[in-house]
C-alpha cells in the first residue's frame, strides 16, 4: 500500500542562517509520482533528503501516511526509511566489490532477521524483471545502465511504498536512460508514491505532477494533490 | 576459591587465563555484532584497500612478533643457561667472584682465578657426603675449542654415560664434546690460552710435543661442554710442566701411567674449581657450609647464582616487556589512524547505508569489524613472526654461546597476544565511534 505525503512549513536552514529550502505546503496522494525540476543548487535534492528525514535541523512537518518523520529520533527515522523507502542515486552508489544480487539485496544485511530471506528474494526477482541475466557477477563489470538497474532493484528490494530518486538518468546515455525510465514507470506506477529529482524532460514527462524549485522555493506547479 | 584455583593443573590455569584475557575481545565482539551481518561489507572494505590493509597487517605482525619473540627468547636463554648448569650441583673454588667461577666452570669462559690445593681437594673428595669431586683445569684450547682437564667419572656423569668410543685411559687421550672440532680417532695439539691469545704464534706452539688422540665422543649435552675437548687433568698439569697429581713410583717412573683419583696432595699442582656432586640433595647445603671458609675456599650453588642473575635480569625483562607492549600499542595506534583515514574514504558508502535505513549500530559494526579484523590478523600473524624470530635468535645464541637455547612460544606469549588482541578490539571502537556522527547528506554529496 503506497504512502501519501503531506508537507507543511518545511524549512531547511543552512549555515549562517540562510534558508536553503522553504516549502509552506505540499501534498501527494498515495501512488502518485512527483517530478522536481529546477536549476542546479536550487534545493531539489535538499527537498528530497528532507522528506526522507536525512537532514538534521530541518523544521516543520513531513508526514508520510500520518507519521511525521521529522519528529522521530534519528534511529526511528532510519528504521522508517528501511521499512518504507527506496533510494536511487545519480551515480548508483553501489559496492563495486559485491555482485549485482548482493548489492540489490543490501538492505537484508541490516533488516530484522525474519525479513532477510524475503528481501533477497525480491531483489532477485526485481533484477530478473529488469533484465539482468547474470546477477552473480561483480558490478564493477556492469555498464552504467545495468548498474542503475541494480540501484533500482536495491531501492525496491524492501518492497518500499515510497521511491525517492535523485537524478536517476543523469549518468546514463540516452538509450539507457530511456530504458530506465520505462523500467521505473513499470515498477512504480500506481503502487508506489515516487518523488524524482531530474533535469531529464523524458523522465519528468512520465510523472503525474511536476514542480519547479528555484532558490529554495517551489515556484510553479500544482502544490496541492 | 583460592583452593579451587590452586587445585587446577598449570595448563588449565594458563588456559583459563587466556580465556580471561580474551574476554574483553569476545564481549566487545558479541555486543557490537549482535544480530548483525556486516561481513559482506567488511570483505568489500578489506578488498578495496587491500594494499594498505596488507601493510597494516604486516606492521602489526612484526611489532607483535618481535615483542613475543624477545619474551620467548629471554625465557629460552634462562632455561638454556639453567639447563647447562643442571649437572653442576655445587662448586668449590678459591674465594673470589661466584659469577666469574660460574662462567669459568659451567660455561667454560675462563678467567684468572686462584687455585685450590691438593689438601683441600682431598678434603672435598673424601668427605662422606661427596659422591663425585671433579677437579677442573682450563686455559688451553684447540681451534677455538676449550681444552678442559678433569676426571673420567665427571665425563661419564656429564654425558650420562652416552659416549661413542671409549673413555680416556692415559694422559694422551681425550674425549671430544659432540660438536668439538676434532673427530673420533683424530689427534690435536692444544695451544696455550683461548681465543685470540691462543692464535698468537708464541702460544700456538707453547705446548709443542703434547698431543692428544680423541678416543671418545660425548652425545650432545646442550652445554658449552659440547664444543670442549676433555682430557685427563693430569695432562693439563703435565703440559704446563707441573707434577701430575700422583707420586712417582719407587723407581721414579710410573706416575705418568696413572690417571684419575685418588691424587697425592703433595703432587697436586692445584685446581681452580672442584665440581661436587653429593650423595643426597639435602647434603649439598651441609657441604656448602662445610667448604665456605674465609680466605680458604668458597662453595656455591650455580643454580642460586643464576637465580640471582635472573633476578637482576628480571628487571630488564620487565622493562623489555613494557617497551614491547608500548611499541605494539604505538603501532596499533598508528594503524588505527590509518584506518580512520581509510574509513573516511569509505564514508560515502557508509552514508549510503544510513540513507537506506541501516541503524547507526550497523555502520558502527562494519567499521569496527574492519579494524578488528586487521588487528586480529596482524596479531595472529604476529604469533608466526614471533615463532620465527625466536627460532632464529635461538639459533644465533646457541651458536655463539654453545648453550642450547630453544625458545618455543608458550603460554606467556599466547597471553601477551591475547592481551594485545583485547586492547586492539577496544581501540577498534574508535574508528567506529568516529563514524557515528556521520553527516549523511554531506557524505552522500561528497
Amino acid at each position: 500500500m503506497a504512502d501519501g505525503l503531506t508537507v507543511s512549513d518545511l524549512e531547511v536552514p543552512g549555515r549562517g542562517g540562510r534558508m536553503l529550502l522553504s516549502v509552506e505546503a505540499l501534498s501527494l496522494a498515495p501512488g502518485q509520482s512527483l517530478g522536481l525540476r529546477g536549476p542546479s543548487g536550487a534545493g531539489k535534492s535538499t527537498f528530497l533528503y528532507a522528506i526522507a528525514g536525512l537532514i538534521e535541523g530541518a523544521r516543520g512537518r513531513v508526514e508520510w501516511n500520518g507519521t511525521d518523520i521529522l519528529s522521530l529520533s534519528p534511529d526511528r527515522r532510519g528504521a522508517f526509511r528501511a521499512a518504507h523507502m527506496g533510494f536511487i542515486f545519480q551515480d548508483f552508489l553501489l559496492f563495486d566489490e559485491l555482485s549485482g544480487i548482493d548489492n540489490a539485496a543490501l538492505p537484508a544485511l541490516f533488516a530484522p532477521r525474519a525479513q532477510r530471506p524475503g528481501i533477497r528474494l525480491r531483489a532477485q526477482e526485481m533484477l530478473g524483471r529488469l533484465g539482468l541475466s547474470d546477477p552473480g557477477r561483480g558490478v564493477d563489470s556492469y555498464s552504467g545502465g545495468e548498474r542503475q538497474r541494480v540501484g533500482v532493484a536495491r531501492a525496491l528490494a524492501n518492497d518500499a511504498a515510497i521511491l525517492l530518486a535523485d537524478e536517476p538518468t543523469a549518468s546514463l546515455h540516452r538509450a539507457a536512460a530511456d530504458a530506465l525510465i520505462e523500467d521505473l514507470a513499470g515498477v512504480a506506477r500506481g503502487q508506489r508514491t515516487s518523488v524524482v529529482v531530474s533535469h531529464d524532460p523524458a523522465l519528468l514527462a512520465r510523472m503525474d505532477r511536476v514542480i519547479t524549485i528555484a532558490d529554495g522555493r517551489m515556484t510553479d506547479g500544482d502544490l496541492a494533490a | 576459591m583460592n583452593d579451587l584455583w590452586s587445585g587446577l593443573s598449570a595448563p588449565v590455569q594458563d588456559g583459563l587465563w587466556l580465556l580471561l584475557i580474551l574476554l574483553p575481545a569476545v564481549v566487545t565482539g558479541v555486543l557490537v555484532l549482535r544480530s548483525l551481518r556486516p561481513w559482506p561489507l567488511v570483505r568489500a572494505m578489506l578488498w578495496r584497500f587491500r594494499g594498505p590493509n596488507l601493510l597494516f597487517v604486516l606492521l602489526i605482525a612484526v611489532a607483535v612478533g618481535l615483542g613475543i619473540g624477545l619474551l620467548a627468547q629471554e625465557r629460552g636463554l634462562r632455561a638454556g643457561t639453567a639447563a647447562a648448569a643442571d649437572k653442576f650441583d655445587l662448586i668449590v673454588a678459591a674465594p673470589g667472584s661466584e659469577v666469574t667461577m660460574l662462567f669459568a666452570s659451567v660455561y667454560l669462559q675462563p678467567s684468572d682465578v686462584g687455585l685450590l690445593s691438593g689438601t683441600i681437594y682431598d678434603e672435598v673428595a673424601t668427605h662422606p657426603e661427596v659422591a663425585l669431586a671433579a677437579p677442573l683445569g682450563f686455559g688451553d684450547s684447540y681451534a677455538g675449542a676449550p681444552v678442559v682437564g678433569t676426571i673420567a667419572d665427571f665425563v661419564t656423569y656429564l654425558s650420562d654415560g652416552a659416549i661413542e668410543g671409549r673413555m680416556f685411559e692415559t694422559s694422551t687421550e681425550a674425549i671430544a664434546g659432540a660438536f668439538a672440532p676434532v673427530g673420533l680417532g683424530e689427534r690435536f695439539e692444544p695451544a696455550h690460552g683461548t681465543g685470540d691469545v691462543a692464535l698468537d704464534a708464541d702460544n700456538a706452539h707453547a705446548h709443542a710435543g703434547a698431543s692428544f688422540t680423541v678416543v671418545g665422543r660425548m652425545a650432545p649435552t646442550g652445554t658449552p661442554w659440547d664444543r670442549a675437548l676433555i682430557v685427563p687433568i693430569e695432562a693439563v698439569w703435565e703440559v704446563h710442566g707441573l707434577a701430575n697429581g700422583h707420586a712417582p713410583g719407587p723407581d721414579g717412573a710410573g706416575a705418568h701411567d696413572r690417571i684419575g683419583p685418588p691424587f697425592d696432595a703433595a703432587y697436586f699442582p692445584g685446581t681452580p674449581a672442584i665440581v661436587v656432586r653429593s650423595e643426597a640433595l639435602w647434603s649439598n647445603y651441609a657441604l656448602r657450609s662445610a667448604f665456605t671458609r674465609d680466605a680458604e675456599t668458597m662453595a656455591f650453588f650455580p643454580g642460586a647464582v643464576l637465580a640471582q642473575l635472573y633476578r637482576v635480569m628480571g628487571d630488564v625483562r620487565q622493562a623489555m616487556s613494557v617497551m614491547a607492549l608500548v611499541t605494539q600499542v604505538l603501532v596499533a595506534a598508528s594503524v588505527l589512524v590509518g584506518l580512520l583515514i581509510l574509513t573516511r574514504l569509505f564514508r560515502r558508502q557508509l552514508a549510503l547505508l544510513r540513507a537506506l535505513g541501516a541503524p547507526a549500530r550497523f555502520v558502527f559494526a562494519v567499521v569496527w569489524s574492519y579494524a578488528a579484523t586487521l588487528l586480529a590478523c596482524g596479531a595472529v600473524l604476529g604469533l608466526a613472526v614471533g615463532w620465527l624470530a625466536a627460532a632464529l635468535l635461538s639459533r644465533v645464541l646457541s651458536e655463539r654461546t654453545d648453550i642450547l637455547v630453544t625458545a618455543p612460544l608458550a603460554w606467556p606469549e599466547l597471553h601477551a597476544v591475547a592481551g594485545f588482541l583485547s586492547v586492539a578490539t577496544l581501540l577498534s571502537l574508535l574508528p567506529g565511534l568516529s563514524m557515528r556522527r556521520l553527516p549523511i547528506v554531506e557524505a552522500l554529496r561528497s
